[in-house]
């Protein structure tokens, strides 16, 4: 009836309603002693008016009083309803449940620890993985309108080339409908003079439409105007926010100013605003030298430009309408194709397609991060049950308080809120402390990040993801407050407060389950753990792989020659010539070299097909492939790569004898087994060029380090250059600190030309270390997950005794009644202990048998079933077991047995 | 624990607000009143009376004032607001189509 009244009234007087009722609540808080004065007056005043009436009507004054009292009832209960009446309660309720939950959290510090460690390591994992999801999926790219910008892709048969052509950009320019913008760039590096030493930029070379697509402003000037694309554009340059800062001083009036890239005076027209950074780490912007009549129309007969193509879609278009876009557009291309090119059947499989450019960065990190949220999703689950199971063995041992209040009145939601109060209060310092380790490993990550995840801008702890973790926080604290909150509220007061109370009939299934769930744990924790063991031992074979040369006292660098004097080998040579003479000179140096490669380093990759003198012909796709290396004469002398047979390079090699090669011992093995390689030729190529061997060396490993060394033939860099020879590594063996060396090293190389930057400087232990970056990546993250199960499954173990030890703590009574001593006890609940590690251990050697085989990729030097990780591994879990154990049982061994025959 | 068994919920608002349509009342007296008024059918415990006073007053349908009752003796007096008028004419009028409607049915029967 109520009901339909109230929907009847107006909005206006129902907000007027609402509004006295807040204010009559707020004033009653406030006024909440005299409020509760004034109730006892009220209900006092109505009890003498009963007596009075009982006086009147003929009643003694002392019956008349007792008639009045017993018609009245619980005064306590009266009151109570009227509080329940003003709505005042939950407030109220709520301080007085927190302080409550505060004295009984006090008084019980080991589960308040147990709860703070579990959560912290658990509630970080999630913290950090969110982190690293906020960065890489959720937050939007800095430019205005971003979820407008895609990524066009040539694919073919369906899977993404990552490259788009010259003619597409001119053609979704000219036929797209769906297009705001379309832009198109190449990532590549320049020389940059520089204020004092030379240096290479990043840059990227893009269509004035580029900037369009992102639609940021300038920060300074202006970016590239219509007329500045092509072959004809003039020399104008765009500078990214942090190379303005950092390198020019943020000077103010750059604009207008030139900067020598590459050897030529470039004209800075505009500074982009920070955050501007794509592709990631430009620092210059400059005309891209492609023109459309070079592009178009499509003919096979003519190169075209393979390059990058960005677009911002007009407002409103949805995913669907792109698509299918990109699909019309795939059409309109294969018509643009000369008829003979279809018939090469080329075109088939060939489309252009369009993503957003958010997902296209974070695309290759999606599953893996979907993986890894559900990992850390379960192992806070898993901590839920674990702090669930303590909880519950405490609402054992409370189940006479709380039946007490119950049969005092207290309602059953009152309990259930009281128990949610205390499990969330229990949760809050794991939710603090679990930020803590987040911003540990967050920054762990970024640390190791430019190895592994260099695309992504850094990984921060922001608001988003301090809102989540509270969220979370909260969500766990109910989730494991769940189950001991509605038990405690099914207390059946009448049991409980009888004697028996303790022994329900449901106790002992649900005790079985818990032994089950920590058993399970416990399997997973040793899965995880052998896993981390094989991965670690490893990562310390690997370190340990004889590398095939000496790393100490090595300095490494690069240079990329530009200009004119470089275009040709007599040019190029007498630079590498004149810079090693200069090195050679310093104090510190005992040696240097050049060469393509540097070991263990990322550089210029050849490798050639080539065939035996003297063998049966093969056809080209039998034929054995090999990488190439130019060196200068002392390379294996400065990296003590030892000579095996014949001879390595000297003074002899010259442009005139081009053709005598050394080839490592990898290569030897695989192409001579069993024969004497030297003096024996290789041709390779349709001119077929001959070289001869001269000289067998020791193997060197790749970055690869797991990887057997690959076979690698070596050219003497005085037989003469070639284009590719532009990009070289220096290797200088120090007397000293190989650091110590890097200024006097830069300085003899400027000597020789001041505008040919050094880069990518580094030790050879630098590269070592950096080599082991993706194992160590691994060994870090497996390592973490054992930490967190081995946390778990102690914190798992601990909760089950206690439990079962509140449940049987009369039988443990009985026990030392008859005679048992605390040794015995505790002998009989470590066993018990012990029996779930069995379990366990045969649960999860089964499930590491089963499992680390598809690791093996993974491992190096240590089969997928060692010996030695599969028997050390589960002593570790029982002894953390037992420790976890050890507490419960002790407490359990100094149970006073009368005073536990008396509780039950 | 005191449940209004003897009421239908709801028709207690509706009885006191009927009572205090007359005038200004402390609790006892609008026990009494709606004792006296339904010829001792109606015996409004306390344990109904008072948080049912409460909830309307919080509902804002009827205020309370501190004043002298007989004998000097100082008492809460409950009195209707202009609110608590139109909600008595609303719960009224569709008391008297549910009496309606259940005596229909009955004398039916």
């Amino acid at each position: 009836m109520g009901a339909v009244v109230g929907r009847d009234l107006g909005h206006r007087t129902h907000g007027m309603r609402l509004a006295r009722m807040a204010k009559n609540r707020l004033r009653w808080l406030l006024r909440r002693n005299a409020a509760e004065v004034e109730m006892d007056e009220e209900l006092r005043l109505h009890l003498e008016h009963q007596i009075e009436a009982n006086i009147d009507a003929g009643m003694s004054p002392a019956d008349a009083r007792n008639a009045a009292l017993r018609e009245f009832g619980n005064i306590g209960i009266h009151k109570e309803q009227c509080r329940d009446a003003k709505g005042t309660t939950m407030i109220d309720n709520l301080v007085q449940d927190t302080r409550y939950a505060l004295r009984s959290l006090r008084r019980d510090p080991i589960l308040a620890l147990t709860a703070a460690v579990t959560l912290a390591v658990c509630i970080g994992a999630n913290t950090t993985v969110f982190s690293l999801i906020d960065t890489v999926l959720l937050r939007p790219l800095p430019y205005p309108g971003s979820e407008r910008i895609v990524w066009v892709s040539e694919h073919f048969n369906g899977s993404r080339m990552d490259v788009g052509l010259g003619p597409d950009y001119y053609s979704m320019r000219e036929e797209g409908r769906l297009f705001e913008e379309v832009g198109a760039y190449n990532a590549m590096t320049v020389n940059w003079a520089g204020v004092e030493k030379p240096e290479q930029l990043d840059a990227a070379l893009t269509t004035p439409s580029f900037f369009g697509v992102f639609g940021s402003r300038p920060l300074l000037g202006r970016y590239l105007a219509a007329n500045e694309e092509g072959a004809k554009a003039a020399p104008v340059a765009v500078l990214s926010y942090a190379f303005w800062r950092s390198r020019l001083g943020s000077d103010a009036h750059v604009v207008g100013k030139t900067i020598t890239l590459d050897g030529l005076a470039n004209t800075i027209i505009g500074v982009m605003p920070q955050g501007f950074d794509y592709p990631k780490g430009t620092q210059v912007w400059k005309p891209i030298e492609m023109d459309r009549a070079t592009q178009f129309p499509r003919l096979v007969t003519r190169p075209v430009r393979i390059l990058n193509i960005v677009a911002r879609v007009k407002p409103g278009v949805t995913r669907p309408q792109l698509d299918a876009e990109m699909a019309r557009l795939t059409h309109v291309i294969h018509n643009e194709y000369p008829k003979d090119f279809e018939r090469m059947g080329f075109l088939k499989g060939m489309s252009i397609m369009a993503v957003p450019l958010q997902e296209r960065i974070a695309g290759n990190l999606k599953p893996a991060l979907a993986v890894l949220s559900g990992a850390v999703a379960l192992v806070l689950l898993i901590a839920c049950v674990n702090l669930a199971n303590l909880l519950l063995a405490r609402a054992g041992a409370r189940q006479r308080d709380i039946a007490i209040r119950l049969a005092l009145g207290s309602d059953r939601g009152r309990v259930v809120r009281q128990m949610l109060t205390e499990s969330i209060l229990l949760a809050v310092p794991g939710g603090i402390a679990g930020v803590l380790v987040a911003a540990g490993a967050v920054s762990a990550l970024n640390a190791i990040k430019p190895l592994v995840l260099d695309r992504y801008p850094a990984i921060a702890l922001d608001s988003t993801t301090l809102l989540f973790t509270v969220a979370v926080t909260l969500i766990t604290g109910v989730i494991f407050g769940m189950a001991p909150a509605f038990a405690a509220a099914r207390t059946d007061v009448q049991d409980a407060l009888k004697a028996a109370g303790l022994t329900h009939s449901s106790a002992k299934g649900a005790a079985k389950l818990r032994r089950v769930l920590v058993a399970a744990e416990l399997a997973v924790c040793l899965v995880l753990l052998i896993g981390a063991g094989l991965l670690g031992k490893s990562f310390l074979k690997l370190a340990q792989t004889e590398i095939g040369f000496a790393p100490e006292r090595l300095l490494t660098f690069a240079v990329n020659l530009n200009g004119s004097r470089y275009v040709d080998g007599p040019g190029q040579v007498q630079f590498y010539d004149q810079a090693l003479q200069n090195i050679r000179r310093l104090p510190s140096v005992q040696s240097a070299a050049v060469a393509t490669n540097v070991p263990l380093g990322a550089g210029t990759f050849s490798s050639m097909v080539f065939q035996v003198v003297g063998r049966a012909p093969l056809p080209l796709a039998q034929q054995p492939s090999t990488d190439v290396e130019v060196v200068s004469a002392d390379f294996f002398r400065t990296l003590a790569i030892p000579l095996l047979s014949g001879r390595i390079f000297g003074a002899q090699d010259s442009p005139a004898s081009p053709n005598d090669i050394v080839v490592n011992q990898a290569f030897a093995r695989r192409i001579f087994p069993g024969e004497d390689p030297i003096g024996r030729s290789i041709v390779n190529g349709p001119a077929l060029h001959r070289y001869t061997i001269v000289g067998v060396v020791g193997s060197v490993r790749s970055a690869n380090l797991g990887e057997p060394p690959p076979t690698v033939i070596y050219h003497c860099l005085r037989q003469g250059g070639n284009q590719f020879l532009q990009r070289m590594k220096f290797i200088v063996r120090t007397s000293g600190d190989p650091a110590a060396a890097v200024r006097d090293a830069e300085a003899a190389v400027y000597a020789v030309d001041r505008n040919q930057p050094v880069f990518d400087v580094k030790t050879m232990e630098q590269r070592l270390s950096d080599a082991l970056a993706p194992q160590r990546f691994d060994l870090l993250l497996i390592g973490a997950f054992a930490a967190i199960a081995i946390v778990l499954a102690a914190a798992g173990v601990y909760g089950v005794m206690s439990y079962l030890i509140t449940r049987r703590s009369r039988e443990m009574g009985i026990r030392l009644a008859m005679g048992a001593r605390a040794e015995d006890i505790l002998q009989l609940l470590i066993g018990e202990s012990l029996a779930l590690v069995i379990v366990a251990v045969i649960g999860g050697l089964g499930g590491a048998w089963a499992l680390t085989r598809y690791a093996k990729s993974m491992l190096y030097g240590v089969t997928a079933l060692d010996v030695e990780t599969f028997a050390i591994t589960p002593i570790i879990l029982a002894v953390v077991v037992i420790a976890a154990s050890l507490g419960p049982a002790l407490r359990a061994s100094r149970i006073d047995p009368i005073q536990a025959l008396r509780e039950e | 624990m005191s449940r209004p068994n003897d009421l239908v919920q709801g028709t207690l608002d509706l009885l006191i607000l009927k009572t205090l349509a007359m005038g200004p009342l402390h609790g006892w007296a609008i026990a009494q009143r709606i004792k006296q008024l339904s010829n001792d059918v109606l015996n409004v415990q306390q344990g109904s009376l008072y948080p049912a006073l409460h909830k309307l007053e919080s509902n804002g349908w009827i205020e309370a004032e501190w004043g002298d009752s007989d004998n000097n003796r100082r008492a809460k007096f409950y009195s209707l607001t202009s609110n608590g008028r139109k909600r008595l004419e609303q719960e009224s009028q569709s008391w008297e189509r549910l009496s309606g409607a259940i005596s229909a049915i009955v004398r039916m029967a």
